[in-house]
C-alpha cells in the first residue's frame, strides 16, 4: 500500500492526504508553495479545481509523505470542495488575519469538515498574513506572553490572536498564526499534523480506516518546534501537477 | 429531494392537456430535449430558430474539380443545365432538409424534429453526434444567403430545386475571372407528396423574402471570415504576389497573427493543409453558404490550418450564426457597461496574468486586453454565470485563433450550449459529467475502475480539469487545439472519448498507481510525451511516425464510437438527480451555516424549511415568469416563438440552487415573491378574494393609496392558462405585509435575501419574550427605529387593521374561550375570533384614549384630562344605550367582554381623534394597551409567532396554556349565532367605502359566519378611517387654522365618532412608563376581571 516504504529506508513512510481550504486569497496557495518549495512568489498556475503538489516531512520515527490538495480560490468552486476533502486525513483551514470575513468562512469549513469529512480528520485552523501585523507574529510557544490585545489596536491586524486561539481550542483544532511570506511557522503547522496524525491510521491504507479516536487537540506550541522539518531541499519529492 | 420537488411543482404548473403546441414540451424534463432543440443543436442553430417543415430530400452536388486526396469520385462531371438537368452527374446526398425561421439545412443523419413527427422517430437517432453537431454531409444555410431558388425543369413526379448562393455570385476581381470559379448550384430533389412539396416551397419563399433583409448584415459578418479573404486569390499566387489584392486587408484572426501560432507550423503541415482547404472551400462554398462533404469532416479530424482553425471554431460550433444574429451585441454590451464594475470582473482582473502566461500574447498589454473585454463581455450577457476560473484559460486559447468579438460569440456558444452548467454558480454541470464520466470507465474499463476503487483514487479530482478547460491546461497546447477541432464539429461527447482514451492508453501504469500522487505524475508525463513516438522501437518508418496523439485521437474515435451524443445525455439524466442532491445539500448546509448570528435562534429545522421555501419560491417564479413570457411571445409571433420552451427548462435545475454565490444574481425576493412566500407559511397571508392581482408598478401605489385592505381589486391581467401563483394559494396584499417587508429589507435592496427573511423570522419568532414581541410589531408602525418611537393616529388605525388582517382566520394559541355573562344572564361560550375582535375594538378606543399629543405643550393639559378620566371609570353602562350604531358595533355589546363597560364621553378621546390635534401613541402606552387585554396579551405572547407556519411545533405560550383548538366546540350555536347576525344587521349602517373584501356570504355556514364577524371588524376600522378621513377633509376646507391642533370643528366631527367611547384607565401614560411587567397572574382571566374593575391599577405596579 502506500506505506509500504522501500526496503532500505529505516524510518516507516506513510501517505497522508492533506487539503486546504479557506476563502480566496487568503494564502492557501502560498502556504503550500512556502512548504512544497520554501518560496515565495505570485502563482502562476491558475488553479482549475485544485492543485496537487507532495511534499515528505521527516519525523523522528517515521516519514510522512503529504499528498496536499490546494482548492481553487473562487467561491463557486467550494461545491466542488466535498470531492477534495473526501478522504483526507488532514486539513489546513486558513484564513486572513487582516481580513475578519476571513474567519467566519474558515469557521464554515471546519463546521463543514467536522460533520462532512472523515471522522478522525486532523485540522489546523493557521492564521495566514501576520508579517501584515506590526504587532509581529507572536511565537507559538510565547504566545500568552508576546500577544497583548492593546497591542493590536493599531495594526492592521483584524483578527486576534487570542479569539481565533479559543476558538481552534474549544473545537479541537491545532492553531498557528503563520506567514507564507516570511515563512514563519508554516514547516511548523505541516509537523505539528504529521505529529498528530495518529499511528493506527497511519499502518493502515490510506483513508480506508480514519484513524479512529484521534484526538487533534495537540497544543500548538507545545511539540510543534520539537520535530526537526528536514525534507525540504532533500530528496526533491515535491511535484507540482498543472492538470 | 429538494430537486425533485421542484421538478414536481414545476410540472404541477403546467398542465400539459391544456397547454398548445411547442409549450406541450415543458413538460419534458431536460434529459430529454425536445426536437426543437435537438434539431438546433444539430445544426448549431441559435435558440431563434424552430423546425417548421421537413422533407426527405436528395442533394447533388457537382463532382470535385480537383484530385482528391481523401474520396474517390463517384461519378463525372457533367455540365449544369436548368432546362435539361439529369439526374445522373455529381454527387449524391440522400438526407432531410429542414427549414427553419432564418435557416435552410440538410443532413444525411436522418432524422426528423417537426413536432408533428413521433417521438420515436426523433428518438432513434443513429449517426456519430446524434443531434448534437453538424453531423453527416449537407449544409446549415442562413437564408439570406441564399441568392435564387429554381424549379427545375423535371418529370412530373419529381421536384427538384436548384438553390444559387451569394458567394457564387461575388463579383471577382475582373482581372482575373479565373481565379475563382463560382462554387456550383445545390440542386435539392424533395421527396414527397405533391402537396408537402408545395408547402415546403411557400415556407421556404417566405422565408427568402424576409431574408432578404438580413444580407446586409451577412455580408458584415461574412467579411470577418478569412475564407472570404482566402479565395479571393490563388493559393499558389498569394495576396502578396498580387497588386491588386495588397490593399485588401486580411481579417483578424487572433492573436497568433501577430505573436505567432503556437507550435511548428512546418510540422504540422499547415500549408498542405491550407492548400486542401482552399481547394474544399471553392467548391463547398465558404462561411455561411459552406457544404459538408466527408472530406470536410476529414480535414477538422486532421487538424485545422492556422488561419482558418478560428472561423471553422465559429462555424461548426454556431457561434458563427449566433454572430450573424446579433452581429452588434459583442460592441454594444461593452458600450452599454463602458467603467461599470462587477465582481466577476474583479475575478476576471486577478486571473487576466495567469492564463495561459507562457504564451507571448498574454505578456502583452494587447492580448491581457482583448481576453479582458471578451471575459467581462460575456460577464454582463450571462450574470448568471458571470466569471468562472477556467473560463480565462478557454477564452485565451480561443483568442490565439479568433478575433475578440468571435471569441465572445464562442464564449456564448461554449457556455451557454456546449458545456451547459459547466461555468454556473455551482458548477453542476461540471459535477454531473464527472459523475458520468466516472461512470463511462466503470463501464468500459472495469478493471482500471476496480483498481481505483481498491485504492481509493478518486478519479474525477484527475479528470476535472481536462473537462473544465478542454484539456487546455493539461494537454500541451497544439494537442488540445486539435481536440477542440473536434469538439467544436462533434459535440461534449469528444471530451469523454478523449477522457476514456487517455485511460486506456496509460491502463498498465495506472494499474501500478496506488494513490492520487502517482496517478497524476503518470498522467503528467504522458501529456508531456504526447509528441513523441508511439512506437518508438517499431521497424516500420511509418508506424514510428505515429504520435502519441495520434493514437490517441484512433483510440479515442474508433475504440470508444460507441459513445455518442446519447450515451452522454442517458448518463447525464442519470446521475443528475444525486448530483443535484449533493450539490443542493451542500448549498443548503454553507449557506444555512453562514446566516449568520441571529438565525441561531431558529431550529436547523426551520432553517432548512426557510431555505427551501424560500428558493422554491424563487424558482417557482421564474419558472412561471419564463413560461408566461414564452406564451406571450408565442402569441405575438404565432409562428415564430422567440424562444424554445424547452430551453426553459433545460436552464431550469440552475435555478434555486444558487445560494453557494450568496450575492448572486436572483436570489433575492421581491415584494410579490415575499406575499407568495408568506402565503405558504401563514394562513393570513392568503387572500380572502382568490384573484387578488400582481403588484407591481402604479397599481401597488394605488393600492398603497387605498389604505391597503386585502386584495379587492379584481384584475384578470393574464388570461393565460397558468395561474400567475403557481399551484400555492394566492396571496393576499396588505400594508402589514407591506411593512414587514420593509422591515425585514433592511438593507433598502426592494427585496430580500435570505439571511433577510432569516433574521425576520428571528426577531418574529425568535424572541421568546412578550415585550420584544410587542416592541417588535410597534416598530413596524413606529416612525424611528428603537423605543423612542411614535405611533401616530394613521399608524394606529393601521395596527388595528393588521390584527384584525392577522386574526381573520383564527389566532393560534391564544386563550381559551372565556365564559361570558351577557345580558340575558345566559351563559355562552365566546369564540376565540369574537374575543379577538372585541380586544380590536377595544384597542383602537383606548389607543386613542392614551394617545399623546403631538406638541408639547399639550401634553400637560392632556395629562390633566386623561386624569380627569379616572372619575369616570367604572361606569358600566349598557351598550345598547349608546345612541351611535358604529359605535354599537365597535362595543360589541354580545362579544365583547369589557367594550360594554363604559359610555362616559371624554374629551380627550374625542380631542385623540380630532385630525387637527396630532396625536401619538408611545412603546411604552402601546405595551400598556397590549397588556391590558388578555387577547392581545396572548397574542403577542405567542399568537403571532404561532401564526407563521415553520416546521418545528409551535412554541408553547409561556404565560398562558393555550389549549382548545381554534373553532373548537359550539361557539357559533345559539346565542352566538344571534350575535353575529346582530352585526349583520348592523352592516349597512356602516358603509365600508368599498374596502370590505370580498367575502363568503353569510350563507356559508360556519366559515361564512367567521369571515362575517371579520369583516366587520375590518369594516370598523375601515370606517373609523372614512371619518377620519373625512374629518381630515373637513379641516382643509375650514382654512389653515388647524395647525395649532386643536380646532373645534375638527373636533366635533370625532366626537361623533367616538360618542360614548369608554374610558376606562385612569392611569396617564408617562406614569405607566417603565413599570408594566408581564404580570403571571393576568393569565388568568378573572384577574384581569378584577383588575379592570377599578382595582386595574395593580396590574401595573409591582
Ligand atoms: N503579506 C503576505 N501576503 C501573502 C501571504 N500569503 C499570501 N499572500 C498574498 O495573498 C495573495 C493571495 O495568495 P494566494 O496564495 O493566491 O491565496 P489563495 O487564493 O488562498 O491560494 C497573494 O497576493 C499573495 O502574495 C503572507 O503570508 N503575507
Ligand atoms: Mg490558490
Amino acid at each position: 500500500m502506500t506505506d509500504s516504504a522501500a526496503p532500505a529506508a529505516p524510518k516507516p513512510s506513510s501517505s497522508v492526504k492533506l487539503v486546504l481550504l479557506g476563502e480566496a486569497a487568503v494564502g492557501k496557495s502560498s502556504l503550500v508553495l512556502r512548504f512544497v518549495n520554501n518560496e515565495f512568489q505570485p502563482n502562476k498556475e491558475p488553479t482549475i479545481g485544485a492543485a496537487f503538489l507532495t511534499q515528505k516531512c521527516q519525523l523522528p520515527n517515521r516519514t510522512i509523505k503529504f499528498e496536499i490538495w490546494d482548492t481553487a480560490g473562487q467561491e463557486r468552486f467550494a461545491s466542488l470542495a466535498p470531492m477534495y476533502y473526501r478522504n483526507a486525513q488532514a486539513a489546513l483551514v486558513v484564513y486572513d488575519v487582516t481580513k475578519a470575513s476571513s474567519i467566519t468562512k474558515a469557521k464554515h469549513w471546519v463546521a463543514e469538515l467536522q460533520r462532512q469529512a472523515s471522522p478522525g480528520i486532523v485540522i489546523a485552523f493557521v492564521g495566514n498574513k501576520v508579517d501584515l501585523c506590526d504587532d509581529d507574529a507572536p511565537e507559538g510557544e510565547a504566545a500568552e506572553g508576546g500577544e497583548a490585545e492593546g497591542e493590536e489596536d493599531a495594526t492592521v491586524r483584524k483578527v486576534s490572536f487570542k479569539e481565533a486561539k479559543a476558538y481552534a481550542e474549544e473545537e479541537n483544532l491545532l492553531f498557528f498564526e503563520t506567514s507564507a511570506k516570511t515563512g514563519h511557522n508554516v514547516s511548523e503547522v505541516f509537523t505539528a499534523i504529521a505529529n498528530a496524525i495518529p499511528e493506527t491510521s497511519l499502518k493502515t491504507s490510506r483513508g480506508a480506516a480514519t484513524g479512529a479516536g484521534t484526538q487533534a487537540a495537540i497544543s500548538a506550541g507545545q511539540d510543534g518546534s520539537k520535530v526537526n522539518l528536514n525534507a525540504r531541499g532533500g530528496d526533491k519529492p515535491q511535484e507540482g501537477c498543472a492538470c | 429531494m429538494f430537486l425533485s420537488n421542484l421538478v414536481q411543482k414545476a410540472q404541477q404548473l403546467i398542465d400539459p392537456a391544456t397547454l398548445p403546441g411547442p409549450l406541450a414540451n415543458l413538460t419534458t424534463p431536460s434529459s430529454r430535449p425536445s426536437k426543437a432543440q435537438l434539431f438546433r443543436h444539430q445544426f448549431r442553430l441559435p435558440d431563434t430558430q424552430n423546425p417548421l417543415y421537413e422533407i426527405t430530400a436528395e442533394l447533388t452536388l457537382p463532382e470535385s474539380k480537383s484530385p482528391r486526396r481523401f474520396h474517390t469520385s463517384q461519378g463525372q462531371t457533367k455540365s449544369w443545365d436548368k432546362s435539361n438537368w439529369d439526374r445522373g452527374p455529381g454527387i449524391h446526398y440522400v438526407g432531410q432538409l429542414h427549414l427553419s425561421e432564418q435557416f435552410l439545412c440538410f443532413s444525411t443523419v436522418h432524422s426528423s424534429f417537426v413536432s408533428t413527427a413521433s417521438t420515436s422517430a426523433s428518438s432513434a437517432y443513429t449517426g456519430r453526434t446524434n443531434g448534437t453537431g453538424p453531423a453527416g454531409n449537407g449544409f446549415t444555410l442562413p437564408l439570406c444567403a441564399v441568392r435564387r431558388v429554381e424549379r427545375l425543369h423535371t418529370p412530373s413526379h419529381e421536384f427538384a430545386l436548384s438553390i444559387t448562393t451569394w458567394n457564387g455570385y461575388e463579383p471577382r476581381s475582373d482581372s482575373k475571372p479565373d481565379a475563382s470559379p463560382a462554387p456550383p448550384k445545390l440542386i435539392v430533389q424533395l421527396e414527397g407528396s405533391r402537396q408537402q412539396c408545395d408547402r415546403f416551397c411557400d415556407g421556404l419563399k417566405k422565408g427568402l423574402r424576409q431574408g432578404i433583409r438580413e444580407v446586409e448584415g451577412m455580408r458584415t459578418v461574412t467579411a470577418d471570415c478569412y475564407s472570404e479573404y482566402f479565395l479571393a486569390t490563388d493559393f499558389d499566387r498569394p495576396a502578396a504576389d498580387s497588386t491588386i489584392e495588397k490593399e485588401k486587408e486580411p481579417p483578424d484572426t487572433g492573436l497568433g497573427s501577430i505573436f505567432r501560432y503556437p507550435g511548428n507550423s512546418r510540422k504540422l503541415r499547415d500549408r498542405s493543409k491550407m492548400r486542401l482547404w482552399h481547394e474544399y472551400l471553392r467548391e463547398n462554398g465558404r462561411n455561411c453558404t459552406l457544404v459538408r462533404q466527408p472530406d470536410f469532416h476529414r480535414l477538422v479530424r486532421v487538424g485545422l490550418p492556422n488561419l482558418l482553425r478560428g472561423e471553422m471554431w465559429e462555424l461548426t460550433s454556431g457561434g458563427f450564426y449566433l454572430r450573424l444574429q446579433k452581429p452588434k451585441q459583442y460592441q454594444e454590451t461593452l458600450a452599454k457597461f463602458e467603467g461599470e464594475g462587477s465582481l466577476a470582473i474583479d475575478e476576471i482582473e486577478k486571473d487576466l496574468n495567469r492564463s495561459l502566461p507562457e504564451y507571448a500574447g498574454f505578456q502583452s498589454e494587447e492580448g491581457i486586453g482583448r481576453l479582458r473585454r471578451v471575459l467581462t463581455a460575456y460577464s454582463w450577457t450571462n450574470p448568471e454565470v458571470g466569471y468562472c476560473q477556467a473560463m480565462n484559460i478557454v477564452v485565451a486559447a480561443l483568442l490565439i485563433y479568433v478575433s475578440e468579438k468571435q471569441a465572445f460569440y464562442l464564449l456564448s456558444t461554449l457556455c451557454d450550449r456546449l458545456l451547459p452548467g459547466y461555468y454556473s454558480q455551482t458548477m453542476y454541470g461540471t459535477l454531473l459529467d464527472q459523475r458520468v464520466f466516472e461512470s463511462l470507465v466503470e463501464k468500459t474499463m472495469p478493471i482500471i475502475w476496480d483498481h481505483l476503487q481498491k485504492n481509493d483514487v478518486q478519479l474525477s479530482v484527475v479528470s476535472l480539469p481536462w473537462f473544465l478547460s478542454l484539456y487546455i491546461n493539461s494537454m500541451p497546447l497544439i494537442f488540445a487545439f486539435r481536440v477542440l477541432d473536434v469538439f467544436f464539429l462533434e459535440g461534449p461527447k469528444v471530451l469523454f472519448q478523449v477522457g476514456l482514451a487517455i485511460l486506456r492508453v496509460n491502463g498498465e501504469e495506472l494499474l501500478d498507481a496506488t494513490d492520487d500522487g502517482t496517478f497524476i505524475s503518470v498522467l503528467k508525463s504522458y501529456f508531456a510525451r504526447l509528441g513523441e513516438s508511439a512506437h518508438p522501437k517499431s521497424e516500420n518508418p511509418k508506424h514510428r511516425a505515429i504520435t502519441n496523439f495520434q493514437a490517441l485521437m484512433v483510440v479515442a474515435f474508433k475504440e470508444f464510437d460507441g459513445i455518442t451524443q446519447h450515451t452522454i445525455s442517458e448518463q447525464r439524466s442519470k446521475h443528475k438527480a444525486a448530483v443535484m442532491e449533493n450539490i443542493e445539500s451542500f448549498a443548503k448546509r454553507t449557506s444555512i451555516r453562514n446566516l449568520g448570528p441571529e438565525s441561531k435562534k431558529l431550529s436547523q429545522n426551520d432553517l432548512g424549511f426557510l431555505y427551501d421555501r424560500f428558493y422554491a419560491v424563487l424558482y417557482e417564479r421564474s419558472q412561471r415568469a419564463q413560461i408566461l413570457q414564452v406564451e406571450a411571445e408565442r402569441k405575438a409571433k404565432a409562428s415564430r416563438a422567440a424562444r424554445g420552451p424547452d430551453e426553459i427548462v433545460a436552464a431550469a435545475p440552475e435555478m434555486g440552487r444558487v445560494a453557494l454565490g450568496g450575492a448572486a444574481n436572483g436570489t433575492a425576493m421581491e415584494y410579490d415573491a415575499f406575499r407568495e412566500f408568506l402565503a405558504g407559511v401563514a394562513k393570513w397571508a392568503v387572500t380572502d378574494s382568490p384573484s387578488s392581482p400582481v403588484r407591481g408598478g402604479d397599481e401597488a401605489e394605488k393600492q398603497r393609496g387605498n389604505g391597503g385592505y386585502f386584495g379587492s381589486v379584481r384584475s384578470r391581467s393574464l388570461p393565460s392558462t397558468i395561474n400567475p401563483w403557481g399551484s400555492g394559494p394566492e396571496p393576499a396584499d396588505h400594508d402589514f405585509m407591506q411593512r414587514l417587508f420593509a422591515k425585514w429589507d433592511s438593507d433598502h435592496m426592494g427585496a430580500l435575501t435570505l439571511q433577510n427573511v432569516v433574521y425576520g423570522f428571528a426577531a418574529v419568532k425568535g424572541n421568546r419574550d412578550i415585550m420584544s414581541s410587542i416592541s417588535y410589531f410597534f416598530s413596524l408602525y413606529s416612525d424611528s427605529d428603537g423605543d423612542g418611537g411614535k405611533v401616530d393616529r394613521e399608524g394606529i388605525l393601521r395596527i388595528s387593521e393588521a390584527l384584525l388582517f392577522l386574526s381573520r382566520r383564527g389566532v393560534p394559541g391564544g386563550p381559551p374561550p372565556s365564559p361570558v355573562v351577557n345580558g340575558e344572564g345566559e351563559a355562552k361560550v365566546q369564540s376565540k375570533d369574537e374575543q379577538f375582535l372585541g380586544a380590536v375594538s377595544a384597542f383602537i378606543r383606548r389607543c386613542f384614549e392614551y394617545a399623546d399629543p403631538d406638541h408639547a405643550a399639550n401634553q400637560a393639559a392632556s395629562g390633566v384630562s386623561l386624569l380627569d378620566v379616572s372619575d369616570d371609570n367604572d361606569g358600566d353602562d349598557d351598550a345598547s344605550s349608546k345612541p351611535a350604531s358604529e359605535d354599537s358595533i365597535l362595543a360589541r355589546p354580545s362579544t365583547n367582554t369589557f367594550g360594554q363597560t363604559s359610555a362616559s364621553r371624554h374629551v380627550s378621546a374625542n380631542a385623540a381623534l380630532d385630525p387637527g390635534s396630532p396625536v401619538h401613541i408611545t412603546l411604552p402606552t402601546f405595551r400598556m394597551l397590549v397588556l391590558a387585554d388578555e387577547t392581545l396579551e396572548a397574542f403577542f405572547d405567542s399568537g403571532f409567532a404561532n401564526s407563521f407556519n415553520l416546521v418545528d411545533a409551535p412554541v408553547p405560550s409561556s404565560t398562558i396554556t393555550s389549549s382548545s383548538p381554534f373553532l373548537g366546540g359550539n361557539a357559533f350555536s345559539g346565542g352566538g349565532f344571534s350575535g353575529s347576525s346582530g352585526v349583520s344587521a348592523a352592516q349597512p349602517a356602516i358603509s365600508p367605502g368599498g374596502a370590505g373584501a370580498g367575502v363568503v356570504g353569510p350563507g356559508k355556514g360556519l366559515r361564512g359566519m367567521l369571515d362575517n364577524i371579520v369583516t366587520d371588524g375590518m369594516r370598523v376600522a375601515a370606517e373609523v378611517r372614512r371619518r377620519m378621513d373625512e374629518a381630515q377633509k373637513e379641516l382643509d376646507r375650514g382654512g389653515g387654522g388647524g395647525v395649532g391642533g386643536e380646532e373645534d370643528e375638527g373636533e366635533e366631527h370625532a366626537g361623533d365618532l367616538l360618542e360614548g367611547a369608554e374610558a376606562m384607565e385612569s392611569r396617564s401614560a408617562k406614569s405607566v412608563e417603565g413599570v408594566i411587567e408581564p404580570v403571571a397572574g393576568s393569565a388568568s382571566a378573572s384577574v384581569l376581571e378584577e383588575a379592570r374593575d377599578g382595582k386595574g391599577s395593580t396590574m401595573f405596579e409591582r
